[in-house]
């Protein structure tokens, strides 16, 4: 163990880098949504927070609120308004403080 | 208890439904298990008369309340056409004839009853804790009338004496483990006695389910048991789908069928690698893994989702799976298994410790209510696949083998596991040549009751629901098989086994403990 120990310290490197290499069965895991906010329009996000089953979707005056951490990636805003919503391919989503997990979308889009 | 005469039914499930009839009256089907009205004062009789007759099974009982509490027993039927019936009785006082001495499979159930109605069993035995904490106050919400007097704190007394000691283990364990707490009593290696505290993760989905749309209720439903999620959420859909008259169209029905199949490999898969860890292979366990990682990713390939959350939808299916990708990535990923399995089947050490371990006999099995692999390997071939749903549903036109062993011990559970993963891959197979696709046909309003199953890899699921008009849950209840499957679990530690066994006993049986506190 210590020559490994001083093998790392010798070499600067005590492990590999994350990820040490990208993973293809990454590409079909879920995914909490991304947005675009010139497509999301007040009718849009009141639809979405009502298909939403948890807590992750909410609004507020001109903003969409998205709760990364109440999410679950099930897929169902997305559905309802897939204009506006894509997939972000983000899962790795730690933080060390709560409210960074927690999104503020402007809603920039007009009702048709 | 008063002492009823055994009046075991014919041989046919319409003859049994005859013999209950007998004793109150009929009522309107539940989507394909009849059911019988049966006033209280005959209740033990009937109770009697259905736990006596051969290859039937007490599969649930559960409360719900309304002007009158009203208690349902469903029965399984094993016999030539199975299927299930469903007994129910208005209990007009707070106590009802004491049931779990005639079918000892009811005693857990008779103690929740207690916990979320404050209706009892007549006799005045202590009641077990089994679901809501000790320090729940007032303030924790039940599905009806809390009890009078709490449960018994923790359990049923029981002398320990001589050189025997209580050793108590868990609820927290190593890391990955669910909560659960052993009451083990020993004289130091031998299992003397063991029970169970099942209540630390108790998250009240039965009362969330109130007021729920279908649509809501499946989303929660599918992560009452995250790794039975297609077995319980097509349990409660097709409860509704019964509820409602609606038959889900049948290459929906085939898509839920695949990923059912699919689950079942995983798990077969993980409690392979479980097996592994607790005998001590450290090799057998990576390998395992290995196949369970790869077939997590065809899950998720097939899918999109690595543990088939939202396949399941009222009235259908919500997701087709990719059928290229299963055709092409699903062989390589069980063959890495099968590999896996047979060079455990060929190390010694490992199956030493399988035999003998853990046993349990059909006649426990059968009085205990058991399902799934636990109580094939005691020879039982109870399987909720052979109970057709309504318009037949898929495996009526491909019927699975069902794997038994005889043995009851770990080693038969362990095989029966791998004889259902061989006929998994194949049902996949076939299923998908038959077609699959993602469709939903919509539920009507105007209300209804309805009796749901499904068979998880753990052994049946059970889910009944009632919906008001605007098709919103007023109750619904969930029985994986896992809700099942633990009270055997202290049978078989206590049958001639010694402490190191119990974590190869775990792994056999393979149950989670969010499915017994849902």
């Amino acid at each position: 163990m210590p020559l490994w120990f001083a093998r790392g310290l010798r070499r600067g490197v005590v492990t590999t880098r994350y990820p040490a290499r990208s993973d293809p069965s990454a590409a079909s895991l879920p995914t909490p949504p991304a947005f675009r906010p010139r497509q999301l329009t007040v009718r849009a996000v009141d639809q979405m927070v009502a298909e939403c089953p948890g807590p992750a979707l909410s609004r507020a005056a001109g903003t969409l609120v998205f709760d990364a951490g109440a999410c679950t990636a099930c897929g169902r805003c997305a559905r309802v308004a897939p204009h506006a919503v894509t997939p972000s391919g983000e899962f790795e989503l730690a933080s060390t403080t709560r409210p960074a997990l927690i999104k503020l979308i402007p809603i920039l889009g007009e009702e048709r | 208890m008063t002492a009823v005469e055994p009046h075991a039914a014919g041989g046919t499930r319409d003859q049994l439904v005859d013999a209950l009839a007998a004793l109150g009256s009929r009522t309107a089907e539940h989507g394909g298990a009849p059911a019988v009205r049966i006033p209280v004062e005959a209740l033990e009789q009937a109770t009697q008369t259905a736990a006596s007759t051969p290859d039937v099974r007490l599969a649930d009982m559960f409360a719900a309340d309304g002007d009158a509490t009203v208690l349902r027993l469903v029965w399984a039927d094993q016999r030539d056409k199975p299927g299930y019936i469903v007994t129910e009785t208005e209990i007009g006082g707070g106590e009802y004839p004491p049931l779990s001495g005639i079918a000892p499979a009811a005693f857990v159930e008779e103690c929740e009853i207690y916990e979320q109605f404050g209706v009892r069993p007549a006799d005045g035995k202590p009641l077990n804790r089994v679901m809501l904490p000790p320090h729940d106050g007032a303030e924790l919400p039940t599905l009806g009338h809390r009890p009078a007097q709490p449960p018994a704190e923790a359990h049923a007394p029981h002398l320990v004496g001589g050189q025997a000691f209580e050793f108590p283990f868990g609820p927290v364990r190593q890391a990955g483990v669910e909560s659960l707490y052993y009451g083990l009593v020993t004289s130091g290696e031998e299992v003397v006695d063991l029970y169970l505290f099942t209540w630390h993760k108790h998250r009240g989905v039965e009362w969330r389910l109130r007021g729920k749309s279908m649509r809501e209720a499946i989303f929660l439903a599918e992560r009452a048991e995250g790794l039975s999620a297609v077995a319980v959420g097509w349990a409660l859909a097709a409860a509704a789908e019964a509820a409602a008259g609606v038959t889900p169209p049948p290459a929906a029905a085939r898509t839920r069928a695949v990923a059912l199949e699919l689950e079942r490999l995983y798990n077969h898969a993980a409690a392979t690698a479980a097996l592994c860890q607790a005998t001590g292979l450290s090799v057998g366990q990576a390998a395992a893994e290995i196949a369970l990682e790869r077939l997590l990713r065809v899950n998720a390939a097939a899918f999109g989702h690595r543990y088939l959350f939202g396949v399941v939808e009222p009235g259908g299916a919500g997701r087709a799976p990719d059928a290229e990708v299963l055709r092409r990535e699903l062989p390589g990923a069980y063959d890495e298994l099968r590999r896996t399995a047979d060079a455990l089947l060929s190390t010694n050490s490992f199956i030493d410790r399988l035999e003998a371990c853990g046993v349990l006999t059909a006649e426990q099995a059968r009085r205990l209510g058991l399902v799934g692999p636990v109580a094939r390997a005691t020879g039982l071939a109870t399987d909720a696949r052979r109970a057709p749903v309504a318009g037949g549903g898929p495996y009526t036109t491909t019927p699975p083998n069902v794997v038994t062993a005889t043995s009851g011990d770990v080693f038969a559970r362990f095989q029966v596991m791998l004889g259902e993963a061989a006929e998994s891959a194949q049902l996949i197979s076939r299923f998908l040549d038959e077609g699959t696709a993602a469709e939903c046909v919509p539920l009507p309003g105007g209300g209804g009751t309805g009796l749901g199953w499904a068979e998880s890899s753990r052994g049946e699921a059970l889910a009944w629901v009632t919906l008001d008009a605007g098709g919103r849950i007023t109750r619904a209840r969930l029985r994986p098989g896992s809700a099942r499957n633990w009270r055997g679990f202290d049978d078989a530690c206590r049958s001639r086994n010694v402490f190191t066994d119990i974590p190869i006993i775990e792994a056999s049986f393979w149950l989670t403990v969010a499915g017994i506190a849902r």
